[in-house]
């Protein structure tokens, strides 16, 4: 798209707000409601398409450790944004060929067409461009409309699934309708129909709302349907344990339990006025965790933070640990000592690594949500009487956090708690 | 909304749980209760999200904090229906499924929500007469059946928002003060002071039956 290096400067130059919204249109009746996006792509900083495609050796192979270095400085250019995203989510191996990855994106395909052909069978509706928002089957669990639902007396699994199909119809209405993109009802179903296949295939999860939210960007920046679910499921596989739901509970208090203990360690006053507000459970943090701060984002940033994100917990063993979960258990961990092999580790994920811990680490986001509540530490000690008032001082951020920023606070925050608890271990 | 909450003194601080169907409309009754706002673009509701409005009833100032949540049927958290002393159940006029689910939710409140518990069933949409699939009639049944206050609303238009809000918060007003006076003959005084939570410890089986205003 863009040849050569001086157009491109001037361009990047140039670019900014206005670029972004060529790239992400906003419906022109609600610019007045969206945040402003603070995202701007920066010569020299911002990972760009040519410096992308010169990170490719003739075969193919990524130099992930200087791609991830561009990233971690200024994020990623909108042309861009889909391919490097399935990289940075695992979808691709970065020592893998041109050839290798297309045949594997090829298999990829072919499965998850048979997968869609699987559903299609009991829901003729899904693949058709059109999509359904209310119940399909009545309170015993029939069929509302033999025309939608092939199927007479649905067992369990197929009962399940299609009770979740009219949920997933009414959130993908209400996701991101402030966009020129979901104006149309084709890309809304293209949303429904990775939500509905992924809710097929993943019967412990199935479907729960915010994963609408998690697959909306990816719906936009990858075009290819079956792609763009296969980076959809590599992103729920970081974050899939979040949507798990129980008779007592919702996976991601399992974070929010997280998020407690690194307050209580790095700042115990916050920790205990904010339990004094029975706000100890912090459930305030719920949304940030479960979307990954899309509400508090515009579009264009919440993409800004997730490649900063995912790029900080790069680990370059993610590809085999999701192709090939027994051979990277075998491959074991990998000798940290090396100065090559650190560099293709996100700088998060690097500070694990040297402090020597191998098992699953917290993520990120949690450090992230922990880092914005300690700059709005002294008006939630003094102003807040209430979970709502917390709610309140933290919805201030809206406008005024700048992605970059925060994502160095977490990372300065998991190193003064890595210190904190291994030195009592 | 201006920096406000922080600074008047109320008397009371009441907690208030809204519940129903994804999609009903909860949040923008809540937001048009408490900012007059309603949004055509909003989005659904993840976790716990919170209104609030401080408003007036008899000579007391009442700090309303409303509890909106996902509509979507998930794991219970103790601490959303904990302290919790009114609820409004929505339904939307316009989907059968909705008003059949009510009885759900019902379910839902009265197992885990205190038992003096106001409640006030809520047929939101009514600007949308022409597709409605539930009657008003209906509503009122159900509602008088169940003991329950009854309201037809539209959050869009901004029809009986107010109302609904308000008159679940009178009853839950008049709960407090006639449980206050009870107690303030029989012993120990309950803390009502702004910032706490207020739990009303004991049947209130007394004005139990005067709070019912589907008569």
């Amino acid at each position: 798209m863009i040849g050569c290096g001086g157009l491109w400067s001037v361009l990047m130059k140039r670019s900014g707000t206005r670029e972004l919204n060529d790239f992400y249109p906003i419906r022109p009746e609600c610019q007045a409601d969206v945040p402003t996006t603070r995202f701007k792509p920066r010569y020299g900083k911002t990972l760009s398409e040519r410096r992308w495609q010169a990170s490719f050796d003739e075969e193919g192979r990524l130099d992930i450790a200087k791609v991830l270095r561009r990233i971690q400085r200024g994020g990623v250019h909108p042309s861009i944004k889909g391919v490097v995203m399935e990289f940075l989510l695992g979808c691709y191996d970065p020592n893998s060929t041109f050839d290798e990855r297309n045949e594997l994106k090829q298999r990829r395909r072919g499965q998850y067409d048979m997968w869609k052909a699987e559903c299609q069978k009991i829901a003729p509706v899904l693949g058709s461009g059109k999509f359904v928002t209310t119940p399909l089957l009545n309170e015993d669990g029939q069929p509302t409309d033999p025309s939608l639902v092939t199927v007479t007396n649905p067992d369990k699994k197929v009962a399940q699934w299609l009770q979740l199909l009219h949920q997933i119809g009414l959130d993908v209405v209400r996701t991101d309708r402030s966009l020129v993109f979901y104006e149309d009802e084709g890309n809304q179903a293209k949303l429904w129909d990775v939500l509905s296949i992924y809710a097929w295939l993943d019967n412990d999860i199935g479907y729960v709302q915010g994963m609408n939210d998690i697959c909306s960007p990816l719906v936009i920046l990858i075009e290819n349907e079956a792609d763009c679910y296969w980076c959809f499921d590599r992103a729920m596989r970081r974050m899939r344990e979040n949507f798990r739901c129980t008779a007592s509970s919702m996976g991601v208090q399992s974070q929010l339990g997280t998020l407690s203990q690194i307050i209580k360690t790095v700042d115990p006053k916050l920790h205990h006025h904010l339990e004094d507000l029975d706000g100890g459970e912090y459930l305030f943090a719920f949304r940030m965790l479960m979307v990954l701060f899309r509400r508090e984002f515009s579009f264009a940033d919440t993409l800004y933070l997730w490649e900063l994100m995912w790029g900080m917990e790069y680990n370059p063993n993610i590809f085999t640990r999701y192709e090939d979960p027994e051979r990277a258990k075998t491959k074991g961990v990998t000798p940290a000592a090396n100065d090559k092999v650190l560099k293709q580790y996100g700088k998060f994920e690097r500070k694990y690594l040297k402090a020597g811990h191998t098992e699953e680490n917290s993520a990120l986001a949690v450090f992230l949500v922990a880092s914005v509540l300690e700059t709005k530490n002294k008006r939630i000690l003094t102003e807040a009487k209430g979970v709502d008032d917390v709610v309140k001082i933290l919805g201030d951020i809206t406008s005024s956090l700048d992605a970059k920023k925060a994502c160095d606070e977490a990372l300065k925050l998991q190193k003064r708690y890595l210190l904190k608890t291994t030195k009592k271990a | 909304m201006g920096d406000d909450i922080f600074d008047e003194e109320c008397d009371y601080l009441f907690k208030a749980v809204v519940i129903g169907d994804s999609g009903v409309g909860k949040s923008n009754l809540i937001s048009r209760f408490t900012k007059d706002e309603f949004r055509i673009d909003s989005k659904p509701t993840i976790g716990v999200e919170f209104g609030y409005k401080n408003i007036k009833v008899r000579d007391k100032l009442i700090k309303a904090q409303i509890w909106d949540t996902a509509g979507q049927e998930r794991a219970i958290t103790s601490s959303y229906y904990r302290g919790a002393l009114g609820a409004m159940l929505v339904y939307d006029i316009t989907r059968l499924s909705t008003f059949v689910n009510i009885k759900k939710w019902l379910h839902e409140l009265r197992e885990f929500g205190n038992e003096d518990m106001v409640i006030i069933l809520v047929a939101n949409k009514s600007d949308l007469s022409h597709s409605r699939e539930v009657e008003k009639e209906e509503g009122k049944v159900f509602a008088e059946k169940e003991g329950l206050c009854f309201m037809e609303t539209s959050a869009l238009q901004n029809l009986n928002v107010e109302e609904a809000f308000l008159q679940m918060i009178t009853i839950i007003h008049d709960i407090i003060s006639q449980k206050s006076l009870e107690d303030k003959m029989n012993g120990p005084k309950l803390n009502l002071t702004n910032g706490k939570e207020i739990h009303i410890a004991d049947e209130v089986t007394a004005t139990k039956q005067v709070n019912c205003c589907s008569r």
